[in-house]
C-alpha cells in the first residue's frame, strides 16, 4: 500500500536540480542564477564604483595604480571636483545647462510632433500617390535651384512652380498611379533613422553655417528632434495601435470632439508609451556626440563635448576630471528613469486589461 | 405609486419621440468586395430590429455604417426627418454597445456611464444625477467607484448598457453585445436588454448570428447572407414562412430537416419509398425540408419514408431522435419519454402542410407542395 504513492528515493544530486514544490526553483538552479545575476551586476556596477574613487584621486594615483579603496589604498582628494565647480565652474555650468535645454527642448519637440505623426498614422487611412510625390519633389527641386543658384525672384519662381506641379499631377498623377499606404510612409520615416547620421552631418553644418545659426541651442534642438522623430513614430505607432479602436469609436458617438477623445481616452491610456519613448528620446540627446562636435563650438557646446574636451588637453587625459563631469551626466538621467518609470509600470498594469 | 405613474408618462412621452429609421440602397464596397448590398430597411420608431446572419456576412459593417463609423460607398441614412448619410457620427445622436463593450479603463463605472454627459458640457451636478439614475436601472449603482477591470463580464455589460441610455439616444446600435458572456447570464441579460428596450422605448438595431437571441429580442429579424438581406420580417413570419432554403436552415435549433432529390413522374425518392409533390416541373432538383417539431418518428413502414435511428438525445423536456437516411441526418423532436434503439428501423411521418420545398440550384421557395400519394 505505501509503496504504491512514494516517490522514488532520489539521489541528493537528483533534489539538488528538481523544484522541491510547484512553482518553486531548484536548489541548485537558485544558485546558478543568483551568481550570475551577482557577476553581471559587479560587472555593470563596477565602472560607476571605478568613476567615483578616479574623481576623488590624485594625477599620481591614477598614473601609480590601480589603486581600488579609498583611505586603504590611496587618499581622497576632491581637487578634480573643486576645479571643476569652482575654478572652472563658468565652462562646466555652461555645458550642464545647455545640455539640459537642449535635451528637454529636442525630446519634447520630437515627443510632440511624432507622437501626432504616429496617432495620424495609426487611425486615418492615407492614400499617397508616388507618382505626386515625386513630381512634387522634381518641381521643388528645380524650384530651389532656380532661386539659389540662378537668383530668379522667389515669386515668381513659386508662382511657376505651384503651375507645374498642378499640369503635371493633373496630367500624368491621375492617369498613373502607384498607391502608397501607411505602412509604406511608416517605413520611409524608419528608414531615415536606418541612415547613420556621420552620412549627413556635412550637409546638416553647412545648411547651418549658410543661415549663419551653428553653435545656438536652436540649430541643436532642431537637428536633435529631426534625427529622434523616426524612433518616435515608431514606438508610438506600435503602441496607438495596441489601444482598441472601439474605445474612440464610443467616445466620437458618445458626442467626443477628436480632441477630446485624444485628451481624455488616447493620451490616458498612452501615458506609458511616452514615458517610455520620451525616456529614450532624452537619454539619446543627452548622450549625442557627433551632431554636437559639428554644430557647436563655444556657446552651445554640450556636456559630451566637454567630456571629450577632457582627453585634449596638453596634460594627457584628465581622468579624474572627466569622472567628475561623467558622474554628474549621468545624474539626470538617473532622476528621469525614476520619476519616469512610474508611469511605465503603471500603464502596462492598465495596457493588459482590455475594455 | 406616484413614482409609477411618472414612470408610466415618461415611457409614453418617450415613445412618442422615438425616431424612424430609414436605411436605403446602402452598399459598402471594400476595393473589389462588395460587403454590403443594396441594404434596404425601414426601422419602425420604437422598434426592436435585429440584424441576423453568419459571421462575415456584412452586420457589423452595416451596424457601422448607420453609426457613421464607416463610410458608406452609396445609399441613404435617414434619421427621423434628417439625412445623417454623410454627418459625423457625434451629431448623430445615436449610442452604441460594443461587443468588447469598449469601457475606458482607466475611468471608474461612474465617470464611464457619465462620459457622454461629461462630453457634451453637461453641468457636474445634473450629471452625477444622471449617472445614479442610469446605474440604478442596471443595478450598478454600488459599484460606481471601481475600474473596468475589478468587473466581471455581466457588470462591464451593464455598465456600457448604462452608458448608452444616460443620454436617452434617438436609436440604440448593438454590435453582438451579449457574445462574451456565459450562457446562463446571456440568457438573464437577454430578457433584461429586451425589458429596458420595451421601457425606454428607443428604436434599436442589435446584431447578432445567435438566432435564438434574434428569435426571443426581435419585433422584427433581418436576416443577411454575403451582404444582402434574405427576409425581413417578424420572429414567427421568418420561422414559419421562410423565402428561400438558407432562411429555413438559420432559423430554428436544431436546424430544418432536408432531403434532396428530383422530381420525376411527380414524386421524389427517398430510399425506398416516393415522396409525391405537386405544383414543380418534372426533372428539377428539389430540397424538402420540415422542422424537427414538425415530424414523428413511427413504426418502419408507417411513415413517409424509412431510415435508421443514429441516436436518442434526452435534453430534459424532449428527445431528439437523429436518425439518418443515405447522405442526410435528419432531426425529429419527440416527447421526453420516448425510447429507440441504435440501428433501429423506423419510420418518419410528417404532415404534409408543415413541409417546405426549395429549388436545389437557387435555393428559391417553390409553390409547390407535398401531397399524400
Ligand atoms: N476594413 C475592411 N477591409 C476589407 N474587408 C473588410 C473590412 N472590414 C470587414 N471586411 C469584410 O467584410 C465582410 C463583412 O464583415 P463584417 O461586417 O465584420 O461581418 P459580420 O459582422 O457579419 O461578421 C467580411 O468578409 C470582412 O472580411
Ligand atoms: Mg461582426
Amino acid at each position: 500500500m505505501s509503496n504504491v504513492s512514494k516517490v522514488p528515493r532520489r539521489s541528493l544530486f537528483d533534489r539538488l536540480f528538481e523544484p522541491p514544490r510547484i512553482g518553486a526553483m531548484a536548489p541548485g538552479a537558485k544558485i546558478i542564477v543568483y551568481t550570475l545575476l551577482l557577476a553581471w551586476s559587479a560587472f555593470v556596477l563596477f565602472p560607476i564604483y571605478w568613476l567615483l574613487i578616479t574623481s576623488v584621486k590624485t594625477a599620481a594615483d591614477v598614473n601609480a595604480g590601480p589603486f581600488f579603496i579609498p583611505f586603504v589604498d590611496f587618499t581622497p582628494s576632491l581637487h578634480a571636483w573643486r576645479e571643476l565647480f569652482i575654478v572652472d565652474y563658468a565652462d562646466t555650468l555652461r555645458a550642464y545647462v545647455n545640455s539640459l535645454i537642449i535635451s528637454l527642448a529636442a525630446t519634447a519637440l520630437a515627443v510632440l510632433v511624432g507622437s501626432m505623426a504616429a496617432y495620424a498614422l495609426a487611425r486615418i487611412r492615407y492614400q499617397p500617390n508616388l507618382i505626386t510625390i515625386l513630381i512634387f519633389i522634381l518641381t521643388m527641386t528645380a524650384a530651389l535651384f532656380a532661386v539659389f543658384s540662378y537668383g530668379v525672384d522667389w515669386r515668381i519662381v513659386l508662382v511657376v512652380g505651384v503651375g507645374i506641379f498642378y499640369f503635371f499631377s493633373k496630367a500624368v498623377a491621375s492617369r498613373v498611379k502607384v498607391p502608397l499606404a501607411n505602412g509604406d510612409i511608416l517605413f520611409w520615416m524608419i528608414s531615415q533613422r536606418i541612415l547613420a547620421p556621420i552620412v549627413v552631418v556635412v550637409p546638416i553644418y553647412m545648411m547651418f553655417q549658410s543661415v549663419r545659426m551653428l553653435d545656438t541651442h536652436l540649430a541643436i534642438i532642431l537637428t536633435y528632434a529631426v534625427v529622434n522623430l523616426p524612433i518616435v513614430i515608431w514606438l508610438m505607432y506600435d503602441f496607438f495601435n495596441s489601444i482598441p479602436k472601439d474605445l474612440e469609436e464610443s467616445a466620437q458617438l458618445d458626442g467626443a470632439t477628436m480632441i477630446m477623445t485624444f485628451r481624455e481616452v488616447v493620451l490616458p491610456l498612452s501615458r506609458a508609451g511616452l514615458a517610455a519613448t520620451t525616456l529614450l528620446v532624452m537619454i539619446l540627446c543627452w548622450n549625442e556626440y557627433l551632431l554636437a562636435l559639428f554644430l557647436s563650438t563655444a556657446k552651445a557646446q554640450t556636456m559630451p563635448i566637454l567630456v571629450a574636451a577632457m582627453n585634449a588637453g596638453e596634460r594627457g587625459i584628465l581622468w579624474w576630471s572627466m569622472s567628475v563631469v561623467i558622474i554628474v551626466m549621468i545624474i539626470p538621467v538617473v532622476f528621469m528613469a525614476i520619476v519616469l518609470q512610474r508611469y511605465i509600470s503603471k500603464g502596462v498594469l492598465l495596457g493588459a486589461v482590455k475594455g | 405609486m406616484s413614482t409609477d405613474m411618472s414612470s408610466a408618462s415618461e415611457t409614453d412621452t418617450l415613445t412618442s419621440d422615438a425616431k424612424r429609421l430609414s436605411i436605403r440602397k446602402m452598399n459598402k464596397h471594400y476595393g473589389d468586395f462588395h460587403a454590403v448590398k443594396d441594404l434596404d430597411i425601414e426601422v419602425e420608431p420604437g422598434e426592436f430590429l435585429v440584424l441576423l446572419g453568419p459571421s462575415g456576412c456584412g452586420k457589423s459593417t452595416a451596424l457601422r455604417m448607420i453609426a457613421g463609423l464607416e463610410e458608406i460607398t452609396s445609399g441613404e441614412v435617414i434619421m427621423g426627418e434628417r439625412d445623417v448619410t454623410h454627418v459625423l457620427p457625434k451629431y448623430r445622436d445615436i449610442a452604441m454597445v460594443f461587443q468588447s463593450y469598449a469601457l475606458y479603463p482607466h475611468k471608474t463605472v461612474a465617470e464611464n456611464i457619465g462620459f457622454p454627459l461629461k462630453v457634451t458640457g453637461v453641468p457636474l451636478e445634473q450629471r452625477n444625477q444622471a449617472v445614479l439614475d442610469a446605474a440604478a436601472q442596471v443595478q450598478m449603482e454600488t459599484l460606481l467607484e471601481r475600474y473596468p477591470r475589478e468587473l466581471s463580464g455581466g457588470q462591464r455589460q451593464r455598465v456600457a448598457l448604462a452608458r448608452a441610455i444616460i443620454r436617452r439616444p434617438s436609436a440604440f446600435l448593438m454590435d453582438e453585445p451579449l457574445s462574451n458572456l456565459d450562457a446562463k447570464l446571456r440568457g438573464f441579460m437577454r430578457a433584461e436588454l429586451k425589458h429596458m428596450q420595451h421601457e425606454l422605448g428607443v428604436t434599436t438595431i442589435y446584431v447578432t448570428h445567435d438566432q435564438i437571441e434574434a428569435m426571443t429580442l426581435a419585433h422584427r429579424v433581418a436576416i443577411m447572407k454575403d451582404g444582402e438581406l434574405q427576409q425581413l420580417g417578424t420572429p414567427a413570419e421568418v420561422y414559419t414562412n421562410p423565402t428561400n432554403l438558407f432562411v429555413a436552415g438559420f432559423m430554428g435549433s436544431p436546424p430544418m430537416n432536408f432531403i434532396e432529390g428530383t422530381l420525376s413522374q411527380g414524386s421524389i425518392q427517398v430510399g425506398n419509398d416516393k415522396i409525391f409533390l405537386q405544383g414543380a416541373q418534372e426533372g428539377t432538383a428539389v430540397t424538402m425540408g420540415f422542422r424537427p417539431e414538425d415530424a414523428d418518428v413511427v413504426e418502419a413502414g408507417e411513415g413517409r419514408f424509412d431510415a435508421m435511428v443514429y441516436t436518442a438525445e434526452m435534453t430534459g423536456d424532449l428527445t431528439l431522435v437523429t436518425v439518418k437516411h443515405g447522405q442526410s441526418i435528419l432531426t425529429i423532436k419527440m416527447p421526453k419519454d420516448f425510447v429507440v434503439d441504435y440501428d433501429q428501423k423506423v419510420g418518419i411521418q410528417f404532415d404534409s402542410g408543415l413541409s417546405y420545398l426549395f429549388s436545389t440550384s437557387d435555393g428559391s421557395r417553390l409553390k409547390a407542395i407535398v401531397v399524400d400519394s
